[in-house]
């Protein structure tokens, strides 16, 4: 059979319904197929992110669990130190605080001033301030004084005492004039 | 044979003329096309809502995570911060200086015939040295030998608990007065006398720290 020749009117169907396809792909892959592909992978790409950030989230609380285990002894021993300041202004307890201890050892005559006051150059102290006092001890036995300076080094771990002056006195031989400079840790309030 | 004629030639061309018909062909193909293309749509469209349910899932997981985890993160700050501070604040009361064994060393070296009649000593907090003046005076028939005594036995007892320890004399001088020692009038001398040694204890420092006994005095 011999092939029919294609008339002009065929050749412009065929035109059309190839112009047809190429749109049909066209818009296919352009608005359907193309946006879902997109999506599914932006969505594949959140799922492994999020489940990363999950997986490194469980990571960390473990991690932290751990530190808290760890840093118990370290915050328990914080606390305690942290105890030691008392509410409100140094200077408003600090002496009589000083008062009250070197009494407790036998010594009534103690007067405690405040010299000065200052930030700590640690990091890890910026929430500690130190503050320079200065305790007279006009009339003190020297047993007595080495007895209340044990008994203070022991007690208080966050007082330091950098300076020890002791004048007899001409007057009584039996007593000393006593100065000490101590530093004090204390915790902002 | 018989002769076979067709009467309808043109119809029946035109008949198959419109079943060949390109743009109908077309058509045909063209929906059969986009039904296929429709089924392979749906198909990634559903595997893309499964896709969304597992992101969904995550996510839902994720918000009940994050709190948690902000504020783990905020307590492992927290957590290094004290845990820093406490490291720096246990190394302070460390390297603190306990004076009241120094006291009760001092007042075990006095001897009857020696009065100190002034202590001053100073803590260095950067190089951890302790540098201590003592004035006193020494009696004895020969008061030198006497505050020479007291030299060493201080260097002697104070090499025990510390490092670098170093006893010197700044100042020795006869003096002209006499003083009664024991009801003897003997002749005394005035002494000054420097004590440097590291703060840093030759045992572990003493968490309970001596008391010092009494001074002899002349």
């Amino acid at each position: 059979m011999k092939p029919q020749k294609l008339t002009k009117d065929q050749i412009q169907k065929i035109a059309l319904s190839t112009l047809g396809f190429i749109g049909l792909i066209y818009c296919y892959f352009s608005f359907f197929l193309g946006p879902l592909n997109k999506s599914r992978e932006n969505m594949t790409a959140s799922i492994a992110t999020v489940q990363d950030k999950t997986s490194s989230s469980k990571t960390e609380l473990k991690k932290t669990a751990n530190l808290e285990l760890q840093a118990k002894e370290a915050t328990g021993r914080y606390e305690a130190l942290k105890a030691m300041t008392a509410d409100g202004a140094p200077i408003a307890w600090f002496p009589p605080k000083m008062r009250t201890f070197f009494a407790g050892q036998g010594m009534e005559k103690v007067a405690a001033r405040l010299e000065s006051t200052g930030d700590f150059g640690q990091p890890e102290m910026s929430d500690w301030t130190k503050d320079r006092w200065e305790i007279d001890l006009p009339q003190s036995d020297y047993r007595d004084l080495g007895k209340a300076i044990a008994a203070l080094e022991n007690s208080e771990p966050l007082l330091a005492i950098q300076r020890v002056s002791i004048i007899a006195v001409p007057e009584d031989p039996q007593f000393q004039q006593a100065t000490l400079a101590v530093q004090t840790a204390l915790i902002k309030k | 044979m018989a002769l076979q004629l067709n009467l309808l030639h043109e119809e029946i061309s035109e008949a198959r003329q419109r079943k060949r018909d390109p743009l109908k062909l077309g058509m045909m193909a063209l929906i059969a096309f986009g039904v296929l293309l429709f089924l392979y749509y749906g198909w990634n469209a559903y595997g893309t809502m499964q896709i969304k349910s597992q992101l969904t899932a995550a996510q839902a997981e994720w918000e009940k995570v994050e709190p948690k985890v902000t504020a783990a993160q905020k307590r492992a700050i927290e957590l290094a911060r004290i845990i820093d501070s406490t490291k720096v604040l246990d190394q302070m009361i460390e390297d603190r200086f306990y004076w009241a064994p120094f006291l009760a060393t001092i007042s075990q070296c006095v001897a009857p015939n020696i009065q100190v009649t002034s202590l001053s000593g100073n803590a260095s907090d950067t190089d951890q040295t302790i540098k201590v003046t003592l004035e006193g005076l020494a009696a004895a028939r020969e008061p030198r030998a006497a505050a020479e005594d007291l030299r060493q036995l201080l260097t002697e007892q104070l090499e025990k608990s510390y490092q670098n320890v170093e006893v010197t004399f700044k100042n020795l001088e006869d003096l002209d007065t006499v003083v009664n020692l024991a009801g003897v009038p003997t002749p005394s001398a005035r002494f000054v006398l420097n004590v440097n040694l590291s703060s840093k204890a030759v045992t572990e420092p003493k968490t309970v720290a001596e008391a010092p006994k009494k001074p002899q005095s002349k």
